[in-house]
């Protein structure tokens, strides 16, 4: 936006004054006065991923500055969209705040089911939405040029491998920088894998690897990463405008991804075709696996034995952490990048103080102190703003930090896994269509030409080709326009 | 009004007492028919307008526009529709069979009086009552291929057991689904078969004894014929509960690996309750209403045409 313009920001910090002097108490005129709202309760529905526990150790802090009680329910994924789709379309949703799957703010925004949270960030200076990592709120939290969430815990992949099985192979350690990566390709990692599968250390058969194999939603989050790095791309053209969902899932790119992919399970265990997300990270903290790919919150949670268990794994200060190879030495990289944020249903009774809790829990000091919270070891690292990724605290905790940013900053969570309107059914038929080929029932070939058959009549069905609704130019560079223009910049 | 008795309801004469006296059992039912079709019916029709409908929740709130018959097209060309219904199929049929058999023989052993029988009873309806989620997460334990005891029995008494696990490979996915809905659900079988086994009147097995029956003959020409009508109405029952199975499903191998293990419900369940598209899970539910009614108007013709019920 130029700056000779009136922006956003000060139209609605103008028009929330006048709101406010003519109507005595708008919500947004309120939002100076949060720390006096006691007595106001807001009940927040939330996933039980591990950024849940750190939350909910954390909300007394949140109490303890605003006088607002937070009643956090926690439940399982496909519970917790049931449950939210259903209170929606009988309109009794009684949440004030719920946390969404980046795959859901199309459909809960187009349906008018969340509110933006344009307006309370453009007028609340204390939000510093500038501190956001761009490419977190892109992936996440933006649709059609509006913030309709804020980013809780952001996940991109990276690499964990044992440091103690590649000194045993004379093997250098990975890069743990881009800057380091050189012509790190996926080649390299593809023959590293080679040479550590079925190693002995200290007595144990290593395998190489282990992927996430069950179908259909565990296999498309692991899966695309390879699959985008080949630069596989679902669409014709999205999310850049025009949009046009012909599918491109058959492409020579992928072609090689699942035959590579099929490597990648050979070198795993066999019962990894079975492996949800966390079956692989224990499996790695178990002390078996030489090295494998993951979202990044396994950077931490391999530390423990089994899932969540507060017991140290015996992989402890035996593996690190690095970045993803590319296709091509110094070629582009994408990285799959993914995560939970924060919305406000269009119902709430108490917005304003929805979206100060918003605010905190997802704010470098909400963040952070998720970040300290050590039950059960430190269980949180996600964090989606630059500030927390620069705390000499945090980094003092989870080493990996560096890294972990890097990923982010190259990541595309519209682009590894569209979040285009029923993203759900055609994430669907591709996870059960890779799996199929993982079984042996179907070659490579096979299955991406059915995917590409499936998508084709699930789009067109759903009157998605041609689309003949109004598009977005939702790029990376329209979310930073907007990020500068809601932060007043 | 008329004169009092003469004239219940009143006095048109319309009424009289033997008019009321015929229509009165239809009065007193009225309710509860209408009831009972009203929950049967307005579901099923409710389901049935939707089938016509596009309504995807995805993409919006409300039914968008009638969609004529390409709900039920997409059924077919969208979801593995045919994987899952053979997969239904062997799944009910066998699991049916096995836990019938399975049953009649424990009742036959109930019904013998031996020594612990009493204990065995009480033992037996055990599995039966814990929820099918439960049982699955227990033998997901179990089958676990990595530590989990009934591989390493197994591989103790020389079977082969497959190196994804006994869930997570093609061949065995769905038979091990089986196998745990056949530990659940056989105890039913054995109770319900040992209940009707006592019902059978001794003068009846004394007099084929007197004609020379013994043994299989006995089991074959008398107790099986005597027990038909309920032994017909447990397989109806099981079958129908089988064809719906999903709760295993879900729990053991989410209908993998690949489409081994995929049910119509489950099918149902991902299209409803995953993918949100109101229509076509309407249009799905109409298919299968219409194979199971087919299937159990058949088994019923064949068991019971020649006799009343």
């Amino acid at each position: 936006m130029s700056k000779d313009r009136l922006s956003r920001r000060d139209f609605l910090r103008m028009s929330g004054a006048a709101g406010a002097a003519l109507a005595g108490a708008s919500p947004l005129g309120n939002l100076a006065r949060v720390a006096a709202q006691t007595d106001t309760t807001i009940n927040v529905l939330t996933v039980g991923d591990p950024w849940d526990l750190a939350l909910q150790s954390v909300t007394d802090q949140f109490t303890e500055m605003t006088g607002i009680t937070v009643n956090i329910e926690s439940l399982g994924y496909t519970a917790l969209q049931a449950r939210l789709v259903n209170a929606f379309l009988t309109q009794s949703a009684d949440a004030d705040v719920i946390a969404v799957d980046q795959m859901w703010i199309s459909q809960y925004a187009d349906n008018g089911w969340i509110r933006s949270l344009d307006d309370f960030i453009a007028m609340d200076s204390d939000a510093h939405f500038d501190d956001f990592v761009p490419e977190c709120l892109y992936s996440l939290s933006t649709w059609r040029n509006h913030v309709w969430t804020l980013p809780i815990a952001s996940y991109a992949q990276g690499i964990m491998y044992r440091t103690d099985l590649f000194e045993a192979a004379g093997l250098d350690l990975l890069p743990a920088s881009v800057a380091d990566a050189g012509d790190w390709t996926w080649e390299d990692y593809f023959g590293i894998l080679d040479q550590i599968n079925g190693m002995d250390l200290d007595g144990t058969s290593m395998y190489g690897t282990t992927v996430i194999g069950a179908q259909p939603v565990p296999v498309v989050h692991m899966y695309t990463q390879l699959a985008a790095s080949y630069g596989t791309r679902w669409f014709t053209q999205f999310p850049e405008a025009p949009w046009d969902f012909s599918p491109t899932i058959n492409s020579d790119a992928n072609t090689a991804a699942l035959h590579d992919w099929l490597k990648l399970y050979a070198a795993s265990p066999p019962e990894s075709i079975n492996y949800l997300w966390f079956d692989a990270g224990t499996r790695f903290s178990q002390g078996d696996i030489g090295m494998f790919y993951h979202w990044t919150p396994y950077f931490y949670l391999v530390n423990n034995e089994g899932y969540l268990t507060g017991t140290p794994s015996p992989v402890v200060d035996k593996f690190e952490t690095a970045v993803l190879p590319t296709m091509s030495a110094g070629g582009d990289q994408v990285v799959s990048l993914g995560g939970w944020s924060l919305g406000m249903p269009s119902t709430s009774a108490n917005q304003d103080a929805a979206w100060q809790f918003i605010k905190w829990a997802t704010g470098s000091e909400g963040q952070k102190a998720m970040g300290q919270v050590n039950v059960k070891g430190h269980q949180f690292a996600d964090f989606s703003r630059k500030s927390n990724y620069e705390d000499a605290d945090l980094n003092a905790i989870y080493p990996f930090l560096g890294t972990q940013l890097e990923m982010m900053k190259l990541g595309d969570g519209k682009v590894v896994r569209p979040p285009a309107p029923i993203y759900t059914s055609l994430e669907g038929v591709y996870g059960l269509q890779i799996n199929q080929a993982m079984t042996g029932a179907v070659t490579p070939e096979q299955a991406l030409a059915t995917t590409q058959t499936l998508f084709q009549n699930i789009l067109s069905g759903n009157q998605m080709i041609p689309y003949g609704v109004e598009s977005f130019d939702d790029t990376l560079e329209n979310t930073k326009a907007l990020i500068a223009s809601l932060s007043g910049m | 009004m008329g004169r009092p008795g003469k004239f219940l309801l009143g006095g048109s004469g319309l009424l009289n007492r033997s008019t009321v006296n015929k229509r009165l059992p239809y009065i007193l039912l009225a309710p509860s028919v209408i009831i009972l079709l009203a929950l049967i019916l307005y579901p099923l029709g409710f389901a049935l307008r939707n089938s016509f409908w596009f309504w995807n929740l995805q993409t919006s709130p409300m039914p968008l526009y009638h969609s004529g018959w390409d709900n039920f097209r997409m059924v077919f060309l969208v979801t593995p529709f045919s994987e899952a219904l053979k997969n239904t199929l062997l799944l009910a049929g066998l699991g049916t069979f096995a836990q019938f058999w399975l049953g009649m023989g424990i009742a036959l052993l109930l019904h013998t009086h031996l020594r612990g029988m009493g204990l065995m009873r009480a033992v037996l309806i055990m599995p039966t009552t814990l929820a099918p989620v439960v049982a699955g997460f227990l033998f997901r334990y179990l089958l676990e291929p990595k530590g989990g005891i009934l591989p390493w029995l197994l591989k103790g008494l020389g079977v082969p057991v497959p190196p994804q696990g006994f869930l997570g490979n093609a061949g065995t996915a769905l038979f091990s689904i089986g196998l745990v809905d056949t530990w659940q659900w056989t105890p039913f079988f054995a109770i319900v078969l040992y209940a009707g086994l006592l019902s059978i009147s001794e003068e009846i097995k004394e007099a084929a004894q007197v004609d020379g029956a013994s043994g299989w003959r006995m089991f074959w020409s008398v107790t099986l014929p005597l027990l038909r009508p309920i032994a017909a109405f447990l397989v109806m029952i099981r079958f129908m509960q089988l064809f719906n199975s999903f709760d295993l499903v879900y729990v053991l191998t989410n209908g993998g690996p690949g489409t081994a293990s995929r049910t119509l419900s489950f099918n149902l369940y991902r299209e409803g309750l995953v993918n949100y598209n109101i229509g076509l899970t309407a249009a799905m539910t109409w298919l299968v209403v219409i194979i199971v009614s087919i299937i159990i108007n058949l088994y019923l013709f064949f068991v019971f045409r020649k006799r009343e019920w």
